[in-house]
């Protein structure tokens, strides 16, 4: 930056800015990693691998919370990949110019969409749904890890696919051209042209719905069924799906953060809770978007 | 074969993005079938009933403005600032993808651990008790990345040839952001604004702890321990007990109050954002 003898007021409001944001970040990190200090000498290793959360008894496992977020980010994705990336596809490389509009307007306003109103309809329609569904293996009832990754997918699907679109549609113009000419299909330039080019950018899109899902709460709150030590025998098998859980969003969203405030043990654990989710998020979208940059540093970047 | 294979793919991928438009219609459609019924003048202008789930929603709509209205003017120079310090007119590259990442780490974080950040240090450290100003600023910082990039990409399209006719005029960098950067980016700033506060109306989680109440608030005399009502907030509240047939009506109106809100700001975002991308790719 030129030194200038002058006030500066552009240097000044973007170095406040920018200060601000920078002691919100790290005053984030700083403040939970020190509040949970409690937390790790109280129980060591065993909070991260504990699968009991009792805090009457000070017993504070997350195991059973990680696993719960990662069974409800893991059905949103594999559920809502496949179906942002074919309509991405069609978007991209189907549709002219002209009417992309029509698909990209209604799936921006999906994005839109509050979480909240997204948890009622889960209350009010998929929860019955899902217990109907269910209903030859006798569920407790409808409100399950299945039910809150069913709902993540669908508030995730407008993410991935705008991300999945971008990345398609930084595959040079050019390329495609030169692909038609040799006499390729439509489907076959997609697939043989444009998609390995935009892998880097499709893969970051599925990373940063995986964060996106991960950090979601309200909606999750509602359909979750918010149960605790729900430990699966078997981490695999797919029968804690059907039944309720608790996720890292849901056990923060809910009361317990107001009743542990005060006690430095127990908050300490609802505090290593806010640390780990944001360390999960943030992981996954940091990785996301180096992923989408070196896809598109093929390009140019002036 | 070709043939088949080419026209598959097209019904295929064409599927998909049907049933994706197909989902928003079905959302809207749903909370507007539901909700419309029971929507009337008194909801909109009447205060809250005695019991659970009846009554007006004047208060939960001034509540969300106020809190929407505070994270505006919180997120507004954050943005400013923000952008400028990613203006590659102004700013040397190794500086700007620092602050780029920042934005999108801060992007990045659950709102709910903004909440909760916002708990600790507004609601308890400072000792504000759950208070508008905490929920309208921890809404602020939340959208402040929304708004920045709508800014940011703006600033960057700007025709370099207005920036050196201002520095050839003798400007200085205060009064060219002033008279040329800001006038000529004002799309990006009105449609990012937009975008953000659809999203501030609509979030709960950041108000969990920071702001909202589920009654017994009405125009918040000050800062400490002045609560609002939220729309999202009750609607929050309501679904967790959706037994009652009379209380369910009242919340698919509350609903539909809320999608209301926030699709309108998101739709009056649209021609904004339509013309400036249309500029990108033609101009």
């Amino acid at each position: 930056m030129r030194r200038l003898r002058r006030f500066d007021p552009v240097r000044w409001m973007a170095l406040v800015a920018t200060l601000f944001v920078v002691a919100v970040a790290a005053g984030l990190v700083a403040i939970f990693a020190v509040h949970s200090l409690p937390v790790w000498r109280h129980s060591g290793s065993d909070y991260l691998t504990g699968t009991e959360w009792f805090y009457r008894a000070a017993r504070f496992g997350v195991l059973p919370m990680l696993y719960g977020t990662l069974v409800v980010s893991g059905i949103a994705i594999a559920l809502a990949g496949p179906l942002a990336l074919g309509a991405a596809l069609f978007t991209a490389e189907v549709v002219p110019e002209r009417r992309r509009l029509w698909i990209k307007v209604p799936i921006e306003l999906l994005a839109g969409v509050p979480s909240v109103v997204y948890g009622l309809l889960g209350v009010l329609l998929l929860r019955d749904w899902v217990y109907r569904l269910l209903e030859p293996f006798e569920p407790l009832s409808g409100d399950t890890l299945l039910t809150g990754g069913v709902l993540l997918a669908v508030m995730i699907l407008p993410t991935v696919m705008t991300l999945a679109d971008d990345a398609l549609r930084g595959v040079p113009a050019a390329q495609r051209r030169a692909a038609r000419g040799l006499g390729l299909t439509t489907a076959q330039t997609a697939v043989s042209v444009s998609l390995p080019q935009a892998l880097p950018g499709i893969g970051a899109a599925l990373l940063l719905g995986l964060g996106r899902a991960m950090g979601e709460t309200i909606a999750v709150f509602l359909v979750v069924g918010r149960r605790d030590n729900q430990w699966p025998e078997s981490v695999l098998s797919p029968e804690a799906w059907v039944a309720a859980g608790q996720t890292l969003t849901s056990k923060l969203g809910g009361s317990e953060t107001f009743i542990a405030y005060g006690d430095p043990l127990h908050w300490g654990a609802i505090a290593g809770l806010a640390l780990a989710l944001t360390l999960l998020v943030a992981a996954s979208s940091l990785v996301g978007s180096r992923l989408a940059r070196r896809g598109a540093s093929g390009g140019s970047d002036a | 074969m070709r043939r088949a294979a080419d026209r598959l793919f097209r019904v295929a991928t064409g599927a998909c993005a049907v049933a994706a438009c197909a989902v928003l219609v079905g959302i809207v459609g749903t909370i507007l079938w539901k909700g419309l019924p029971a929507l009337d003048w008194d909801l909109l202008t009447a205060a809250a009933g005695e019991t659970f789930g009846t009554g007006g929603l004047a208060y939960q709509i001034l509540g969300t403005l106020l809190l929407v209205a505070t994270a505006f003017a919180v997120a507004t120079p954050l943005a400013v600032g923000l952008a400028l310090a990613q203006a590659s007119y102004f700013v040397r590259r190794s500086a700007r993808e620092r602050v780029r990442l920042l934005v999108q780490t801060l992007n990045g974080v659950p709102s709910v651990v903004l909440g909760i950040l916002g708990f600790v240090v507004l609601v308890r450290y400072f000792a504000w008790g759950k208070s508008w100003l905490a929920g309208g600023l921890v809404l602020g910082v939340m959208i402040a990345p929304t708004m920045t990039v709508a800014l940011a990409e703006r600033v960057e399209a700007l025709p370099r040839r207005y920036l050196d006719a201002a520095r050839g005029l003798g400007l200085t960098r205060g009064q060219t952001v002033r008279s040329v950067v800001l006038p000529q980016t004002r799309s990006g700033l009105v449609s990012g604004a937009l975008l953000g506060l659809a999203r501030a109306a609509g979030e709960t989680a950041p108000l969990l702890f920071t702001a909202a109440v589920f009654s017994g608030a009405t125009i918040p005399g000050g800062i400490r321990e002045s609560p609002v009502l939220a729309l999202p907030y009750h609607v929050f509240v309501l679904a967790q007990d959706t037994a009652d047939a009379a209380a369910r009506a009242h919340l698919w109106a509350a609903a539909f109050v809320l999608l209301a809100i926030v699709l309108g700001l998101a739709l009056a975002a649209l021609p904004l954002r339509l013309r400036s991308s249309e500029e990108a790719r033609h101009g």
